[in-house]
Parts: structure tokens; sequence; C-alpha cells
């Protein structure tokens, strides 16, 4: 336990000031709209500004060598069912919540006038303290909590200022994963009590239920309960079509958490729990979830090369990323899972970086639609510079972060599960057609006499865009700094998947040849 | 002398009052006020008459705290020669009663104003009304938990019609009176077939007598426990018995469907868990399957025909069968954390459907007509405050996080899935989540759903280099964000103009706003810090 | 001497951070020039390390640089960093040399160029990430320079980006690129899986426990990677498109560098391809196929720069045939001599298509000799060393690599032999029709659309345009690069004390195959074969092309047309899998998985609607509903309490 409660502190921050600010906003409002605007700048700014601090104190004080959870602080909360108030940070959350706490104050930015709107702000700020939440619940049910609550300020921010057709496609989402998410609590009500059944202990703990003895039957059935809220949270294929509506219709800065931050909770969700728990399930079902996977890869990629709304073509390109993390989390290798948790990060970062672009194209032209917009690169020369490498580092070129995840994935998944691996490296081919597509057509070619007006990246644009791209950058050229805090965490896990799941993965250091050996088994194990 | 003898002989049990003193008190106030409505030479106002209510309302609160602290204190015991049992279980709802009480004089008074509705009537029958839920909680007879129900139903019969200006209202009134008796009349032969079986009506006698004799055949038991669960269910609204709720919820005079929502619930499910947890226990496999069956049937009718509503009365209606149906859920699992499960639900349920019916009553307007889901079209707009608050209060009855709503339905989905039946466990949730669309529909129209002209995209009006504006003139690609900008300069001249042409601001009275501040607080408050009420709730044991 | 490796990469790339920081304010030339020294500065490294290592004895000739780790996840380990041997070594010094020239060269030829800067900032990363690709002492170091110089190559030839015909091209090239890349990709995981490493000097050293197939496999998908980088069967038509780029990028990067990439991939992993004779084989037998193929096409090409472009197509096709067969030396010896004619070939169609206001037309050409005499002249150097006419480098190398194709098969010669003449012929219909025979610009222009192919013809009349030698920045790159591909030769003399290249790479890419089993006679046999062959293939030329520029019947559509191979690409791969993706997205998508959702609410709400009917109003229905229930209720008792 550490002195200080950082965590509690990075989560109820937020929160406490999404309470604060309309209280403060609607106290100014009839004397002076420039005092409340103002107000409402301050209170939402300090309130992210402080939060990354305070994430960035987490990963001060992370032990890097530890694979174990870290931070941890444990309060009652609702005792009489046994639900603890856990937080705690570990090589596979940390980078996430880092992430995080930065993509918010960027999204606060990118978020145009609405930035000066009261209830706008608050919804962003309880959101962020819903995902941070999420990230550092290690009670399942707080997490569940956590991981609805980010439902109502989406559909607010959606449905309040969203697009044309926000209305259709915020209740979709809603419902969708409200739908999904039924299953996941009814698991984690089934798993409490079985384990409450053996242990006589009735907790929430993620630690301790991890011990829980599960049949064949009742793990799969669990398995598949957790699953189907996080397959449609990242989403993964062919639970995704919400994703396309949502990420169409909402604000920019609605978009960016959408993609950058709440596909994570997904894919999260799996590595965190699925693995965690049900380590026999995952080892049984992995073949058909990494076939979802590459499917959603291909199929993304395909879907996304025709599509001629830039957000619709980014949301797809989205699937296909989340495929790719997909694949790395049911790999079950070393190397496939630090790259799927590595990639969760630099997907957060790279998507938002180009969804932000196309919301400056929108507000320049009015439009996301390739036909409407050419040769903005005479235009735009920098914007089109930052979107050739957003665009590069997304479609894998080695040097920027995309390449240095979907490495990992694909080589660790090739060692347990071959084909799949080749299967989804054709995705890599994939993603340079719809991207460079997108890119000529927009990008390249003489301007039309319209887009005259089309005005150059503005100060505050290359501000907030500037800290993507650098880290763009750095995570291709230096991943050690990260990798090092997230292989630990991700062995433990490994292993413990290996020891209960009789998972094949080869440990490090293993001779070739009856690694290869195993892998040949394993090629069975998945062919059956 | 042979009179006096007899007289002499007639045991008159021993009445301890401090145990019914609520009940009392209620009976008593209403008496009361009608007494004064009628002596009084000139009108007595409104206001007179409410405070007299919120006093007397008050007033049973505290005596039940009163009762409860006792109970926790020397543990439960029966009443009244047995009659009643006043333990945690009965207790609690005694004091939910009162809560409810108190909240709804608060929101009936300025109803009553607005509508010009003199007199007492209204607050005297919602005191006679709550008094019968609060026989029905404690009984420990049939005979005694059916004049509990008639009590409790007859006022409410009349509260329906009390608005004779509508005559909606008046059929309403007529509906449920029509089935309530018919739904009466089939409860108390369900008595008579009880009685006729274990040959007491007393429940604890009746729970001895089923633990001490094997029947050799349990039919005519049985029946009678078909034909009680009938009178429940219907007071209840589950279906197949819940076809009268949204016609009486629409007819009925806004405050006091919120009362009757509530109360309803109260007296219905207190009796019917009591009656089927403590004395029917032992049948329990017999019944177990039954509730399950009733439970789906409730939840699933409940979510889908309230997708399809256009009046929020009506929608609500369905919202609270779906409810019903959750707490039917604490029940089906046949165990000590289910009963607590379903009172807790009730707990949170009572208070989410008089705020919502808070709002609706005030929104409706004079003459209590406008409650078609349409005007609440750009209320987040004109009365911020107000919408949050219906907001918060609808996205807790579809569950959200952190609200009562959400732990009410996590705690009878546990009861359900430690009962081991995962199916209506799923079933449940999914239906809560199709619930959830008609919710969100009335706050999607609150709050984003502005009429075409305004949907402007949000990023169109350029925050810096103002693109959209400089690239104005109107060609090919940029035609649209011309338009978008045209469109938010509309946005800006109409929201200035007090939002488009949907009814101006509706004033809610101070009361009202107490009351509804009274209903949010709870669900908010009790959501994030939940330990007080859980503690309360499982304190509330049954006696036996 | 030898720690200086690192800078090497490290100037070109300084150069281009200061152009992306600094280039627009450094402006025309300035930028230039900048650009132009980081690379001499690193040309100039590149010989000091390059004496540091021939300090050291032959064996001892291989020196390791980590820089710092990459990658560390459980058993993959990846630093970054160099490894300089003879074969690295041999690449950076032709590469820096080279591309120091034509850096120099471009300065004068996109004086006019309103993106002056860009440009030299793409030179220098690309020049950076070439070298990182030559240095790298890992796989996939490796293939970030691959990788990069392909980005820059995708930059470089959608340069003039106004241009859609620009714009395509570079998008193509990128997606050619990528495909071989999922190979090399593919390649590593292998490798990864078998050996536990990626470091070259690891992986090499397992060899002996990894199978055959594997390496069979390692080998090919390799070679699908270097296929595609190289613009080999089947991977190739990206490259005749890539001459949108401006006239320097093809010479630097689509003819003396970045394109033989591949082939240095082949020698580099040498050591797997002995393993891997099957592997090699394909190797040779695919090289020999686009050694013709590009052949005839260079045949019946009228745009210069496309005669070119298939011209080093077929020359690549050349370098992999030797590499497949085991003839590495040769192969390197090939791509120097390569680097040297090739660019001068291009840099000398530069500064006519300069002269000529951008028209690339030889057709519209002719008769330049007079007025462009430096041109002229370093052309036809170019033109008889790449024929292979004795002594100019060309024979030397090419004689090389038709020796070692025979040692494998006499067919594979008889390809190759063919190939040669067809490549003396072809270069010289380019020369003729472009330095001799009567002037056909002046009509041309004349008769208006003077602008083929290129977007900055401003029709300014014919009077206007005066053919004229480049200035001295453009003119001196000729004058060495011709130098050079005349006497080239000698750095491998087939002479035992003066083949110096080959001693010097032995170490590296291994020797058993090297030995050519040829008595002193045979060797003389196919040096006078080759000569004739040249001489052949020169005089042809000269006879049907030095006057007129129309022989019709020698240029077959099938021929213009590039064997159709571009159109089927079209036809089937792009407009094919394009309809694919739309029926994808507009079925599938829609219809079918978003149908289901939508149709799931569809059916709840049409569920109610239905139930509502049953809600009439009417307190009798009501009543009923409730009776219905209770005889259900009371029917399920009846049947609980009999049984």
């Amino acid at each position: 336990m550490s002195s200080f409660p950082y965590l509690t502190v990075l989560v109820l921050l937020p929160a406490g000031a999404a309470f604060v600010l309309p209280v403060v906003a609607s106290l100014l409002a009839p004397s002076s709209p420039q005092a409340e605007r103002r107000a409402v700048q301050v209170i939402g700014w300090a309130a992210v500004l402080a939060t990354l601090g305070v994430a960035i104190a987490v990963l001060a004080t992370f032990a890097s060598g530890s694979g174990g959870f870290q931070l941890v602080s444990s309060h009652a909360w609702i005792s009489s069912l046994g639900i603890r108030w856990t937080l705690g940070v570990d090589g596979i959350s940390l980078f996430l919540v880092l992430m995080t706490a930065l993509l918010f104050p960027i999204a606060l930015a990118a978020a145009g006038p609405r930035r000066h709107d009261p209830t706008f702000v608050a919804w962003l700020l309880l959101l962020e303290a819903g995902c941070l939440g999420s990230f550092l619940s290690l009670d399942v049910l707080v997490f569940f909590l956590f991981f609805e609550l980010t439902l109502v300020p989406v559909y607010f921010i959606m449905s309040g200022f969203g697009h044309e057709r926000r209305g259709y496609a915020a209740t979709k989402f809603f419902l969708y994963t409200l739908g999904a998410s039924a299953f996941l609590l009814v698991g984690i009500l089934a798993l409490v009590a079985i384990h409450a059944g053996q242990t006589g202990v009735t907790t929430f703990d993620v630690r301790a239920l991890a011990s829980t003895h599960l049949s064949d039957t009742a793990g799969v059935l669990l398995f598949l309960a957790f699953t189907a809220a996080f397959a449609v949270k990242a989403p993964i294929f062919p639970f995704h079509t919400w994703s396309p509506d949502a990420y169409r219709e909402s604000p920019a800065a609605g978009t960016v958490i959408l993609a950058g931050v709440m596909a994570k909770l997904g894919t999260y969700g799996i590595v965190r729990f699925d693995l965690e728990l049900f380590p026999k399930a995952v080892v049984t079902l992995a073949p058909w979830l990494l076939t979802l996977g590459v499917i959603g890869i291909i199929y993304g990629g395909v879907v996304a090369a025709v599509q001629h709304d830039l957000k619709r073509l980014v949301a797809y390109s989205s699937l296909a990323h989340i495929g790719f993390i997909v694949v790395g989390a049911f790999a079950l290798t070393g190397p496939a899972l630090s790259g799927a948790v590595l990639q969760m990060v630099n997907h957060g970062i790279y998507t938002t970086a180009l969804f932000l672009l196309v919301a400056m194209i929108y507000r320049r032209s009015g439009s996301f639609s390739v036909r409407d917009l050419t040769g903005l690169q005479a235009k735009a020369p920098v914007m089109a510079g930052m979107f050739t490498v957003v665009m590069l580092a997304s479609i894998g070129v080695p040097g920027l972060s995309g390449f240095i995840g979907e490495f990992l994935i694909l080589s660790g998944t090739f060692l347990t599960h071959r084909w799949w691996a080749v299967v989804a490296t054709g995705g890599v081919v994939i993603a340079a057609v719809y991207l460079l597509w997108a890119y000529q057509q927009v990008f390249h070619g003489k301007p039309t006499p319209a887009e005259k007006g089309f005005k150059e990246v503005s100060w505050r644009e290359s501000a907030y865009m500037a800290p993507l791209i650098a880290l763009i950058v750095l995570l291709g050229v230096f991943p050690g700094p990260v990798l090092s805090r997230i292989t630990p965490s991700v062995d433990l896990l490994v292993n413990h998947v290996e020891q209960v799941g009789h998972a094949t993965v080869p440990p490090a250091g293993q001779p070739v040849a009856n690694l290869t050996a195993k892998l040949t088994s394993a090629g069975g194990k998945a062919a059956r | 002398m042979s009179l006096l003898a007899v007289a002499g002989t007639i045991a008159t049990p021993h009445i301890d009052y401090t145990a019914i003193m609520p009940e009392l008190i209620c009976i008593g106030g209403a008496l009361l006020l009608l007494l004064a409505g009628a002596l009084s030479v000139r009108q007595i106002p409104t206001g007179v008459y409410t405070a007299a209510t919120l006093a007397i309302s008050v007033a049973a609160l505290v005596a039940s705290l009163v009762l409860w602290h006792i109970v926790q204190l020397h543990g439960a015991f029966a009443a009244v020669a047995k009659s009643l049992d006043i333990d945690g279980f009965s207790v609690a709802f005694v004091v939910l009663s009162s809560c409810i009480l108190v909240v709804a004089a608060l929101v009936a008074d300025g109803y009553l104003r607005r509508e010009g509705i003199a007199g007492p009537e209204y607050h005297a029958l919602a005191l006679l009304a709550a008094s019968g839920a609060m026989f029905m909680a404690a009984a420990n007879d049939l005979i005694v938990i059916f004049l509990g129900l008639e009590i409790m139903s007859i006022p409410l019969y009349i509260l329906a019609g009390l608005d004779q200006r509508r005559q909606e209202s008046g059929e309403a009134a007529m509906k449920y009176f029509v089935l309530g008796a018919f739904s009466s009349a089939i409860f108390v032969y369900g008595i008579a077939l009880t009685y006729g079986a274990t040959g007491s009506t007393n429940l604890a006698q009746i729970a001895s007598y089923l633990a001490n004799n094997v029947l050799t055949s349990n039919g005519l038991l049985l029946a009678g426990l078909a034909l009680l669960l009938v009178g429940f269910g219907f007071k209840i609204a589950a279906v197949p018995f819940h076809m009268w709720t949204p016609d009486v919820y629409q007819g009925a005079p806004t405050p006091a469907t919120g009362f009757m929502a509530a109360i309803a619930k109260v007296g219905g499910f207190a009796a019917l868990l009591r009656v089927f947890f403590s004395s029917l226990s032992t049948l329990a496999v017999d019944w177990k399957p039954i509730l399950f069956v009733l439970a789906i049937l409730t939840l699933v009718t409940g979510a889908v025909l309230g997708l399809v509503q256009r009046d929020i009365k009506r929608m609500l209606a369905y919202s609270s069968i779906n409810h019903a149906g959750f707490i039917l859920l604490g029940l089906q699992a046949a165990a000590a954390s289910g009963i607590a499960a379903s009172l807790y639900y009730v707990f949170v349920y009572a208070f989410l459907v008089l705020g919502s019916f808070t709002v609706i009553a005030f929104v409706g307007e004079r003459g209590d007509r406008h409650h078609e889901i349409e005007g609440y079209r750009g209320l987040g707009r004109r009365q911020p405050v107000l919408a949050l608050a219906f907001a918060i209060l609808l996205l807790a009855q579809a569950g959200a996080p952190f609200t009562t709503g959400f732990l009410g339905k996590l705690y009878v989905v546990q009861a359900a899935v430690q009962a081991h039946s995962y199916a209506l466990a799923v079933i449940a949730m999914l239906s809560g989540a199709v619930a959830a669309a008609f919710y969100l529909r009335v706050v999607f129209v609150m709050y984003g759903g502005a009429p075409a002209a305004q949907a402007a995209p949000a990023e169109s009006i350029a925050g810096d280099g103002g693109g959209a504006g400089t690239a104005a003139d109107a060609s090919s690609g940029l035609a649209t964000a011309a338009v978008a900008v045209a469109a938010e300069v509309g946005t800006e001249v109409a929201s200035a103009a007090g939002g488009d042409a949907a009814p101006d601001r509706v004033e809610v009275p101070a009361l009202a706003q107490v009351g509804l501040f009274l209903t949010v607080a709870f669900t908010v408050v009790l959501g994030i810090w939940p330990a007080p009420l859980f503690d309360f709730v499982h304190a509330a044991q049954l006696l036996f | 001497m030898l720690h200086a490796a690192f800078l090497i990469p490290l100037f070109p790339f300084l150069g281009f951070l200061l152009l992306t920081a600094g280039g627009r304010k450094l402006g025309n030339p300035r930028a230039g020039w900048l650009a132009t020294i980081m690379v001499l500065a690193s040309f100039v490294t590149t010989i000091v390390v390059f004496a540091g290592l021939l300090g050291r004895a032959a064996g001892a000739r291989s020196y390791d640089q980590t820089w710092y780790t990459w990658l560390s996840v459980d058993r993959l380990h990846v630093s970054a960093g160099v490894l300089i041997d003879p074969l690295s070594m041999t690449m950076a010094l032709f590469v820096t040399g080279v591309s120091t020239l034509i850096h120099l060269y471009s300065i004068g030829y996109m004086e006019h160029d309103e993106n002056f800067p860009k440009f030299f900032l793409y030179l220098n990363l690309f020049v950076s990430s070439m070298l990182i690709l030559v240095l790298a002492d890992n796989f996939l170091l490796t293939f970030l320079g691959w990788e990069g110089v392909g980005v820059c190559s995708y930059f470089l030839i959608a340069f003039w980006f106004d241009r859609p015909s620009a714009a395509s091209a570079g998008k193509k090239a990128m997606i050619f690129n990528r495909i071989g890349d999922a190979g090399f990709l593919l390649a590593m995981f292998l490798t990864f899986e078998r050996t536990g490493s990626l470091q070259y000097r690891t992986v090499f050293a397992q060899l002996g426990h990894v199978g055959t197939p594997s390496l069979t496999a390692i080998a090919l998908l390799l070679f699908l990677g270097a296929a595609g980088k190289s613009a080999q069967l089947p991977l190739y038509p990206w490259l005749a498109d890539a001459m949108e780029g401006p006239t320097p990028v093809s010479a630097l990067i689509h003819a003396a560098t970045m394109v033989t990439a591949g082939v240095y991939l082949m020698c580099r992993i040498a050591p797997i391809l002995h393993l891997a004779p099957d592997a090699a084989h394909v190797v040779a037998i695919v090289g020999a196929a686009t050694a013709f193929l590009g052949a005839t096409i260079a045949c019946a090409q009228d745009d210069i720069k496309k005669i070119l472009a298939y011209s080093t197509i077929s020359q690549l096709g050349y370098m992999f045939l030797a590499a497949g067969v085991g003839a590495y030396v040769a192969a390197i010896f090939l791509m120097l001599t390569h680097a040297f004619y090739k660019a001068l070939l291009f840099l000398g169609a530069g500064s006519v298509i300069h002269a000529m206001d951008d028209e690339q037309d030889t057709k519209r050409f002719g008769a330049l000799a007079r007025l462009m005499p430096v041109t002229s002249v370093t052309f036809l150097i170019g033109w008889l060393s790449i024929g292979g006419v004795p002594p100019f480098s060309g024979f030397w190398s090419k004689g090389d690599v038709l020796m070692n194709a025979y040692s494998l098969s006499p067919v594979l010669y008889a390809v190759a032999a063919l190939t040669a003449l067809l490549t003396a012929y072809y270069l010289g219909r380019c020369y003729l029709l472009t330095f001799s025979g009567q002037q056909r610009w002046s009509e041309a222009r004349r008769s208006g659309d003077g602008t083929h192919g290129a977007a900055e013809g401003d029709g300014s009349p014919a009077g206007a345009l005066h053919p004229h030698d480049p200035g001295w920045v453009m003119r001196l790159p000729l004058v060495v690069l011709a130098a050079a591909s005349a006497v080239a030769g000698i750095i491998n003399l087939p002479f035992h004390p003066l083949d110096y290249l080959e001693r010097w790479l032995t170490p590296v890419v291994g020797s058993e195959l090297l030995q050519l089993h040829f008595s002193t006679g045979a060797q003389w046999a196919f040096a006078l074969g080759d000569a004739v062959l040249a001489a052949f293939g020169v005089a042809i030329a000269l006879g049907l092309w030095r006057s007129t520029s129309e022989h019709a019947e020698l240029e077959p559509a099938f021929l213009r047309r590039a064997w159709y191979v571009d159109w089927a690409y079209d036809r089937f791969l792009a407009h094919g899998s394009t309809e694919l993706a739309e029926v994808t997205s507009a079925d599938v998508e829609t219809k079918v998985i978003d149908g289901a959702v939508n149709g799931f609410g569809a059916l709840v709400a049409g569920a109610g609607r239905r139930l509502r009917r049953v809600q009439t109003g009417y307190v009798r229905n009501y009543a009923l509903g409730l009776l219905g229930g209770l005889v259900v209720l009371l029917a399920y008792v009846a049947v609980r309490a009999v049984s």
C-alpha cells in the first residue's frame, strides 16, 4: 500500500470536477457569461491537467521490474455484498492510464467552441473518471460500474453535440453495449457465487477470483458471458456495427475518446479478466477468438477500402487494428501479449491523431467525404505532413509506433498459431491500400477553387497534435522503456494461463528443437 | 345479567398501540382532515391541508422509526392477537410508506392549487391508502391482509378519479375499481381455499401446520395459492394481471399516479413476500416455477410494450411493470437474500417513480394534458435543472451505475444467480436493456433531439481560423459547411429566443421542488454511498 | 576508424532533420547544397571506415557496433546497430558515392521547382534509410531501412503530387512493395521461430538446427520481398510507372540504389541460400525470366525513361540470376557497374528532357548530338557499357554473370545471352533516336502538343527551344559517372591478382560455389562470345535506327503494352478486389451484419406493436385477461396436485 492514494485521486479528481463544474457555472451564468466561460475553461483544464500530472506521478513511482499490482489501495464500500473499492496498477494498465490521461486534455483542446460549454466539459470529465476507473479497478464489480458509467457521458456527448444522425448512433451504441454487458454482470455474479461456494468468502477481487476452480463448461460459459461485453465494446467482428455510426456521428472530442480510449476498455477487459479468470476456457476457445480477430483485420480493411466518408474509413481501419490486438491477446505468448498491450496504446495515439486531422479538415471544408476534397497538400503542407506520419504509423511502417506492436503480435502469434499470423500479415498490405487511397484523394491533385480559403494548421491545432506525433515517433524508435514495464506483468499473466490452462507457451530460452515439437502440438490443438 | 355475563366473557385482545401507532396516526389524521373540511365554514386553503398532512405523515414517519428502534432493540413480536407481525420487515415497509406520504404531500400541493382542486380529500385519501399499505405489510393473517388491501385500494380508486374535469380520470377510476373488485373477489376466494386446506388464516399457524403435517393431496391449497397470487399479481401489476395499469396510470391525476404506483407496490409486495416466503415456503417447489414464468412475462411485456408508447405516463406504466418483474426475481430466489433484495428494490423504485411523476405532473401543465413524449423536446435547453433531475431518475430506472437503480438491479439479479436461475437473470438484464431504450428516448428528446434546423454539426463553427466561414462561398463540397454555419446561427437565435416553438418554461412550485430534490438525492447519494440503505434492508428481517 | 560507422547514416539523417526544421528558410539552392554536403560527409566517413576495414586481415574484416536495444521481449532481442563487413561497406561506398553525384546534379535539375527544399529533404531521408538498410546487423533493422526507402520512393515518385498520374504511380509503388514486405515479415517470423533470433550473426550460426524446408521457405519469402523492392516478376510493374518522379529520383532510387536492395538482401542471406538450393534456383530462374521480359519490352518503348526503366528491370534480373546461381560477387559487381552506367544514362536522359522542355518521347528527339555534345558522348559510353562492349565495365560484369549462369544450366545461359544482345540493341535504338537521325522536335513543337507525359509544358514557341548541354553542376556528375562506367571493370577482372572484389567479398558470401570449373580457354571463349553478341546488338541497332525513326513492325502492341501485364493487374486485381470490397461493404456489412442488429430492434418494436392490440381499453377484455391468467395458473396447480 502506498502512502499517498494516487489511484483513488486519479479517479476522483475528474469525477469531482465533473460535479463541481456545472454548479459553479450555473452560479456564475446569470451574472456574467464571460465569467462562466472562463470558469468552465479553468476548471476543465485544471482537472484534466492535474489528472495527467497524477498519472505521470504514478509512472514515476511505478517500479519497473515487478509484474504484480502496485499502489494498491482497498477500502470497504458495499460490505454487505462484499464489494470493495480496490484499485491497483500494473504493467498492463499503466500505459493505458497514461494514455487516457493524455488523450483527454487533447480531446478538450480539440473540442472547438464546445470547450466553453459547461455540460460538455462536465460530461467529458465524468467520462475520464469512468475510463480511469475501469483501467484501475481490481474489484470486478467496481470495474463493471465504471465500465457502464462510461456509457452515460458518451451518450450525452454524442446525442447532444454530434452530427446529423446522432440520435440513431447514440442510442444504437448505448443499447448495444448495455445489452452485451447484461451478460457480463450475470457472469460476474455467477463467478462470485461459485467462488463463495468454494471458499465461503464473497469477494469481487479479481486476484482472489483468479483462484476459483471452474468446471470446463462453467469456465467456457462464464468466458463467453464476459467476452460478449468486451467484444462489443472493443469492438470485435462481427459485433462492430455500432462503431462506424458512433464514430461518425460523435463530435471530434467524442470520437477521439470512443476510438482512442473506450475501445481499449474492451481489449483491456479481455486481457485483464478473460485471461486472468478463465485460462482453461481461453486455451480452449483461443482459436475461435483468433479467427474472429483475423477476420476483423481483413474485413475491416476491405470495407474501409470503399468508404468515401473519412470518419467511417478510419472507423473501419480501427476495427482492423483492434483485430490485431485481439489476435495478440489470444495467441498466449509473451511477445504477442506484450505487443497487444503496447498496440492498445499505439492505436489509441494514432487513431486519435487520424480522427483529429479528419476533424480539422471538416472544420475547414464542412465535409468528411473524399469526393469533396482534393489537392489539400498544396494548401496545407504541414497538415499533409502530419497526416502522412500518422498514416504511415497506422500502416505499420517501422520506426513509427504502429510497427512495433504489430510485429510483436504477429511474430508472437506465429509461434503458436502460425496460419492465423500468416493471414493477419495480409492485413498489413490492405492497410496500405485504403489509407494511401484516401491520402491520394484528399491531399494529392490540384486544389479546387472552393478550397482557396483552406487554412493551414493553426498553432493551437499543432499544439495538440505535437505530443501525439512525438509519441508516434518515440514509441517507434525507443519502445524499450515502455516494454520493460509491460513485459513483467505480461509474463506473469502468460505463465498463469500456461499453468492453469495448460496453454502451449514457449517459456524463455527454450531449446529450439523441443520448442518446435511443442509448436506442432499447438498446431494440432489449434486445428482441433 | 346474562347479557353482562356474556359481555364479560367476550375477550377483547390486548392492543399494543405503539405497534400500530403509524397506522393510527394516518387514519386519525385522515379523519381529522375530513372533519375539518366538513365542519369549517369557510373554505380552508389547500396550503393548510398540505401542512397538516405533512405534519401527520412526518409524525407517522417518526412513529415508525421509533417502532424500528424498538424492533431492533427487543426483537420482533406479534401484536394484536397475533394478527400483526411487528418485525423489521414490516416496519421497514411502514417507514417507506410514511416517506412516500411525505413526498406525495409535497408534490400534490402545487398540483392541487394549479388544478384548483379544493378540499382535504386528496390528502385524506392518500393517508388512508398509506395506512392500508402499512397494515398489509404488518399483517400476519390473511384476513388482515385483505382488510389492508381494501383500505389501500378503495382510496386509490377514488384518487384515480379525483379530477372530474378530465373524463379519462373518471374512466381510469372506473376501470381500476371494477377490475380491483374482481381481483379482490378472487383473493378472498383464495383465502377461503387456503383456510379450507390448512384450517387457519393466520400465517404463522398456516406455516406451522404445513411444517408439521404432510398433505396427502395439496390440490386445494395450491388452488388457494394460485388465487392469492392472482390477487397480489393484480396489485403489483404482474403480467397477465397488469392490463389495467397503463389506462389507470394515464388517466389518474399525475401526482396520484406516482403515489399509487409507489404505495400499491409497497403494500402488494410486502404482503406477497410475507405470505409466500414465510407461510407458504414449504410449497416453494410448487410456486417457484410459477413465479419464474410470471417474472419473465412481466419483465418482457413491460420492456417491449414500453417501447411503443407515445404517452409518457403510459410508458412509465409499462416501465413499472418491468420493475415489478425485477422485484419478483428476488422472491423467486426464495431465499432471505432475495427477500432483502426485493425489499431494497421496492424502496428504490418508490422514490424513482415518485420523482418521475413529479416532473411529469408539472411538465403536464394546467389541465394535466401534455404528456406526449414529444412535449419534452428541448427541455434540456429550456430548463436544464429540471431536465437533469428527470434524466437522472430515468437513467436510474435504466440501471445507470452509481444510482440506487443500478444497485437494486444488481441486488435482485445476484439473488437470482445465487438461486441458480441464470436464464432468468440474463433475461431480466436484457429486458432492462430494452427498457433503457425508452428511457433514453425521453432523455434524447430532452437533450439531443433538436429539430432538424438546429442539427448543427459540432465542429462546423470553426473554433479557430473560421475556415468554414471564409470558405462559405457555397460551392460543391462546402455547401454543407455553409448550411451548417447558417444552422448554427439559427440555433443561437432560437435558443436566445428561449428554444423552438415548444411550450415555454413550466414552473415547479417550491414544495414540489423539495420533493423532487429528495427523490433525486435519495437516488444519487445512496447510489454512491449505498451502505446505509443496504444495512437497513439487511436489518429488516422477517419474524419467522 | 571503424567507430565512426554510426556517422554514416547519421549525416544524411541530420540533413533530413535540418531541412525539415529550416528547409524553407534556407531556400533554393542553399538547401540543396546542405543536403549534398551531408551526403558527401557520409561518403567520406564511409571511405574512412572502409580504410579501417581494409587495414584488417581478410578473415577479421567484420565489426559490430550496437547503438542500443531496440526491442526486448522475452526471447526476442533486437538491437539497433550496424554490421561493418566487406559486403555492407561495398554497398555503402557506392550508395554514398552515387548519391553525392546525384544530389549535386539535382541542384541544377530541380532549381526551378517550388518545393526544392522538400525534394532534398526526401533525398536525404532516403539516403540515410538506404544506408541503414545495408549496414544493419539484423533483419528487423534492415527491414526498417527497407521500408524507409520504400516510403521515400513513394514520396518522391508522387513528388509532383498535382499530377494524378504521379500520385497514382507513388501509391502503386508503395502497394507493390507492401506485398513484398508481407513476405519479408513472414520470413522474419519464421526465422525467429526457428532460430530464436533476428541478428544475422546468431541466425547464420544457428542454421545447422534448421531444417531445409524451413530454410527454403525463409529464402523464398525473403525473395518475395526482394522481388517487390527490386521489381522482379511478378511484382515489377510499379517501376515503369515510377518514372513519373523527377529524373534524378529515377536515377538514384529506381536505377542505382534502392532497387538493388533486393539483390543485396540475397547476397546477405547467402548462407541460407547455400543450404536451400531449390530456393536459389527459383531466384535464378525468376531473374533470368525477368531479364528477358524487361529487355523485350524495352525494345518497343518510346518514352526515354520507360526504356531505361525496363532496362533496369532487365539488368536487375541479371543480378538475381547471378545471386541465384551462387555468383554473389558477380551480382555485386554487376550492381556496381550498373549503378554507374544506369545512373549515367538516366542523368543523360534527364539533361535531354531538361533541354527539350520536359519532352520524354524519343520519337520527338533526334539529331541532338551536335547540340549536346557532352550529354551525347556520355550517353554513348553508357550505351556501350550496358551493351557489354569491351572494354567498358558492362562487358566484364555481365560476362561474369553469363559464365556463372552457364555453370548452372545452359538454358539460363542462352536466355541471358539473348537478353544481352537485346540490351545492346534497345539502348542503341534509344541512343540513335535521341541523338542522331534528323531532328523531329521542332515540327513536333509546331504541331502543338509538345507536352507528352509532362505537366510543365508552357507551350513555348519552337523558336524559344535551344537544346544545349546543362550547367556544370549537372555536367560534372555525367562526366564522373561516364568515366566510372568506362573503367569500373578493373575492380574485378577475371585474372587472379586483379580480382579485387572477388577476394574482398569472398569471406562474407562464402566461396564454395564460386570456383568456376572453366579452363582459361573456355573463359576466353565466353568473353569472345559476349563481345560478339554485344557487337551484333550494336550493329543491328545502327542498321535499323541510324536514319529513320519508324519501324512499326518492330514495335508490336504486345510489347508496347508490356505483355499486357499491367492491364491484367488492373482488370483482375484492382477492379476485381474493388468490386469484392463494394459487395462486402454494401451487402455483407449493411444488410447482413448491421441488418441483424437493426433487425433485432425492429423485431422487438414489432412485437410491441402487435402486443399493444391486446390493450383494447375495454374492461371486459382486461377481466378476460385476468381470468385467462387465473385459468392457466389453476391448470398448472391441478397438474402439480395430481402428479
